[in-house]
């Protein structure tokens, strides 16, 4: 049970002491610490602030109650703690009992020297993996799981530390999103609908339009082939919000589309390029087609020079038509190659922060909806507005969930049907 | 019908019937309109009508005379290629039409500019009479500019390929006139700036009473900089020992760094928050340096795709010769990893470097420590639009020039890493 005791036996002097002060150190914390902030995340504080009647001095005294907040927050670090105790507490048994099995069968026993020096050979992948991990620990899971854990409480705009306390609901968050009477569903709904339109639309016009361009750029008797590719590579090369930033100043009702189209007598008033509804879906959708065909073209045109031309060299002693040798070549091999990435482009638009939030800030809002959201909003950067302005933490983090939920199962598809996923090691040369 | 090498036939055949269409389009409609001159559907109609009217310009007569010169050479060109196909007509026929349909869609974009005051524009002309005509007229040149390329085996892919290039340079050309533009106020209701200077650039640089441009270039560089440093490191050292080392839980990482990674990032941001508050972090670069560098991991894919393919009998042979793994990371890999590297170090300097929503969350209000995006976005919120617009178009300019330069330096890696991704 003590940690290190076998590796001081054996003769790991600085080992065992290392495991030794590590257990030293966590029976303290937890004494100190530890335990009151276990007891904490269950409870979630139980005095509110506020002013109470002091016998003795016989005054109201503001009294600094229970903060929710850093009760949650602290007992999502202990749980990290005494998860990363575990995982220590298993090594140090496995090392310690190795060690005891090696002095019983007289081998050599590892100095410590050695065991450091092994940090750059036979246990490398501890050396490479401690900073990235470490990392991911800190600034993702710890948060995420203190996210995750939001979702169950009623940690919303009422429920506000350090003023009041807020405390554990179940699944009642989920279940106004998804299905209740309150505004919450009627907005969730609509949204969660444009939010796969959108991510639908994005995927597949960038998808098409970025392929037509890279096999109009391959053609063999076109000329000039680097200027055109250079002409859209400088779009890709400007900062996507720069050229977000551009776009929606030119298509603000004097911007200089509407300004043009007056000037030209087309029209007699602005359109409402961002500010009606439908009109500003329909732009963010061309504004992300510009964006995003670019990139696509990049990547179709590495394949397309990937296809065998003998291929197409049959297929034109055959007579096939051009339109027949992309229907029935060109396409089905791009189509196959790039699958996983379809869907990945799918999930990745799905959680497309920043053409909505850039272009419309989720606008135009509307009153149908929960309050600062609006008709292009996306569930993420929905999200986003309820934790920034509104708040409502508790929200936030169940549409989280759902997004991942949503997002998860259609990587899942992915993984699992393609081959490089199945097959990872027989991929490797 | 003689044969001539190097052309369709098909086509070839048909140009002389296309090339008659533009006169047809023009004398059409007084035929069918008969003697009710002025209140024709078409073009014709309002030339004739335009020239009985006293006010009309000379430039403006001009250009209306003009629009019956192409149609003309067309008609003529249609005979000659009828009676003598060869090359050299059907060149000019290409060069013809490529000349009337730029001439039509100029004349129907700008026709309200031309004939501003000329007494003959009504009330949203572009809905009414002359509309089909002008439709028509663009088509025809389409049509025509396909089949007479097409006669020479020229790919149409041309055209659009122009159309499509004209739409995506011409926000670039939009802000880079409007950076130089003198008179101040974005509600100006033409591209070509009137008065032309370097105003801008010197204002957005020196006067710093209401936005600092220096300082978050500063910033943003700070940022992306030790940014990229640290995930490279990061990224790359992940993706080596998940593809390279062989270790127990290699594919429980793996697995999680995935699950990890399908949790949108929006999610974490406001939680990630108070975990730097916590460290005592809040509101400073540095935190935006640690957990952009700290959550890099999860991009380790493309790198460790790169990884995959180097042969093994590399490291092997290396192993042999008494190498540790360390040692095989740095001789071996990292000589050879240059592409996947510079790939990493390309995206993890630009995705800082154009990240808005992250550097809002942590740094919130604290002007002083303004990134790029954020500075820039404040320009052009509602209230300074007017105001600063030609600021931020030179603003938005000069960011750009580095970063695009950087990033057509270093496309080729670039193209390389992202097909890389798009195949594993």
């Amino acid at each position: 049970m003590i940690m290190g005791f076998a590796q001081l036996v054996c003769g790991q002097i600085i080992k065992g002491l290392i495991y030794l002060s590590i257990e030293i150190g966590f029976i303290y914390y937890m004494i100190t610490k530890g335990i009151n902030n276990l007891i904490g995340l269950v409870t979630l504080g139980t005095q509110e602030q506020g002013m109470y009647y002091n016998e003795a001095t016989q005054l109201y005294e503001r009294i600094d109650g229970d903060n929710s907040m850093k009760l949650l927050l602290a007992g999502v670090v202990t749980l990290v703690v005494i998860a990363m105790f575990c995982i220590t507490w298993y090594i140090s048994f496995k090392s310690g009992k190795e060690v005891l099995i090696a002095k019983e069968q007289g081998q050599k026993i590892n100095s410590f020297k050695e065991d450091f020096l092994s940090l750059f050979d036979k246990n490398a992948h501890k050396l490479f993996l401690l900073i990235p991990i470490g990392g991911l620990i800190c600034f993702t899971v710890m948060p995420l799981i203190y996210m995750i854990l939001i979702a169950f409480t009623n940690f919303d705009v009422n429920h506000q530390p350090p003023g009041k306390l807020f405390d554990w609901v179940g699944l009642r968050n989920f279940k106004i999103l998804i299905a209740s009477s309150d505004v919450l569903t009627d907005t969730f709904w609509p949204i969660l609908g444009w939010t796969v339109v959108w991510a639908f639309f994005a995927t597949f016009t960038n998808y098409f339009g970025g392929m037509l361009l890279a096999i109009m750029i391959n053609i063999k008797s076109l000329k000039f082939k680097k200027l055109w590719r250079t002409v859209f590579v400088i779009t890709i090369s400007i900062p996507a919000f720069v050229s977000l930033m551009v776009i929606r100043a030119m298509l603000n009702p004097h911007g200089i589309i509407n300004i043009g189209l007056i000037n030209m007598g087309f029209i007699t008033e602005s359109l409402p390029f961002l500010t009606n509804p439908t009109w500003a879906r329909a732009s963010v959708i061309i504004t992300n087609m510009w964006i995003g065909i670019p990139y696509t073209m990049l990547i179709t045109t590495g394949i397309l020079s990937n296809i065998p031309s003998e291929i197409y060299e049959s297929a034109r002693i055959d007579g096939a038509s051009p339109v027949k040798i992309f229907t029935k070549i060109t396409f089905p091999y791009i189509f196959f190659i790039t699958t996983p990435y379809l869907i990945l482009n799918f999930v990745n638009n799905f959680n497309n922060f920043n053409p909505i939030y850039l272009m419309t800030e989720g606008g135009p809002p509307t009153l149908d909806y929960f309050k600062g959201a609006g008709k292009t909003d996306l569930l993420v950067t929905w999200l986003f507005k309820l934790t920034r302005d509104s708040f409502d933490y508790c929200y936030a983090s169940a549409i989280g969930i759902i997004v991942f939920i949503i997002t998860a199962s259609l990587s899942l598809m992915v993984y699992s049907r393609t081959k490089a996923y199945k097959d990872e090691e027989g991929m490797q040369i | 019908m003689i044969t001539v090498r190097g052309t369709d036939h098909k086509y070839l055949r048909m140009i002389p019937l296309v090339c008659c269409l533009p006169i047809m389009l023009i004398v059409f409609p007084y035929l069918i309109q008969g003697d009710t001159w002025f209140s024709g559907i078409g073009m014709t109609s309002a030339i004739l009508k335009s020239l009985m009217e006293q006010d009309i310009k000379a430039f403006q007569i001009e250009l209306l005379m003009s629009i019956f010169i192409l149609p003309v050479i067309l008609l003529i060109l249609s005979f000659i290629v009828y009676f003598r196909p060869s090359k050299l007509t059907a060149r000019c026929s290409v060069t013809a039409f490529v000349a009337y349909t730029l001439f039509t869609v100029i004349l129907t974009f700008g026709f309200k500019k031309f004939f501003d005051g000329s007494g003959m524009l009504q009330e949203s002309f572009m809905m009414k009479d002359l509309t089909i005509i002008y439709w028509l007229q663009i088509i025809i040149g389409f049509a025509g500019m396909i089949i007479t390329m097409k006669s020479l085996k020229i790919t149409p892919a041309y055209i659009l390929l122009v159309i499509m290039s004209v739409i995506w340079l011409f926000p670039i050309f939009f802000i880079v006139l409007n950076s130089f533009r003198l008179e101040g106020s974005f509600y100006v209701g033409y591209l070509i700036p009137k008065k032309i200077g370097l105003d801008n650039y010197i204002n957005i640089l020196t006067d710093t009473s209401r936005f600092t441009y220096l300082n978050w270039f500063k910033n943003s560089m700070i940022v992306a900089t030790f940014s990229c440093i640290g995930s490279t490191l990061v990224v790359i050292s992940t993706a080596f020992a998940i593809s390279r080392l062989r270790f127990r839980g290699r594919k429980t990482i793996m697995k999680f760094l995935m699950i990890l990674g399908m949790f949108p990032s929006v999610m974490t941001m406001i939680a990630v928050y108070y975990v730097i508050k916590g460290m005592g972090l809040a509101q400073s670069l540095s935190a935006l340096i640690i957990v952009n560098a700290g959550t890099s991991a999860l991009g380790y894919l493309v790198a460790k795709g790169f990884f995959d393919t180097v042969p093994r009998s590399l490291d092997e042979a290396a192993y042999i010769d008494g190498a540790t793994k360390v040692q095989v990371f740095f001789k071996i890999m990292l000589p050879i990893a240059k592409p996947i590297l510079v790939y990493t170090m390309l995206t993890s300097f630009l995705g800082p470097w154009s990240d808005y929503i992250f550097a809002t969350v942590i740094l919130g209000d604290k002007r002083g420590k303004y990134t790029m995006p954020m500075g820039l976005f404040s320009m052009i919120s509602r209230d300074n639009i007017d105001r600063y617009f030609t600021q931020f178009a030179a603003g938005a300019v000069m960011v750009s020039i580095p970063i695009s330069t950087l990033f057509m330096c270093l496309q080729k890696y670039y193209v390389e890493g992202l097909s890389g991704s798009v195949k594993g």
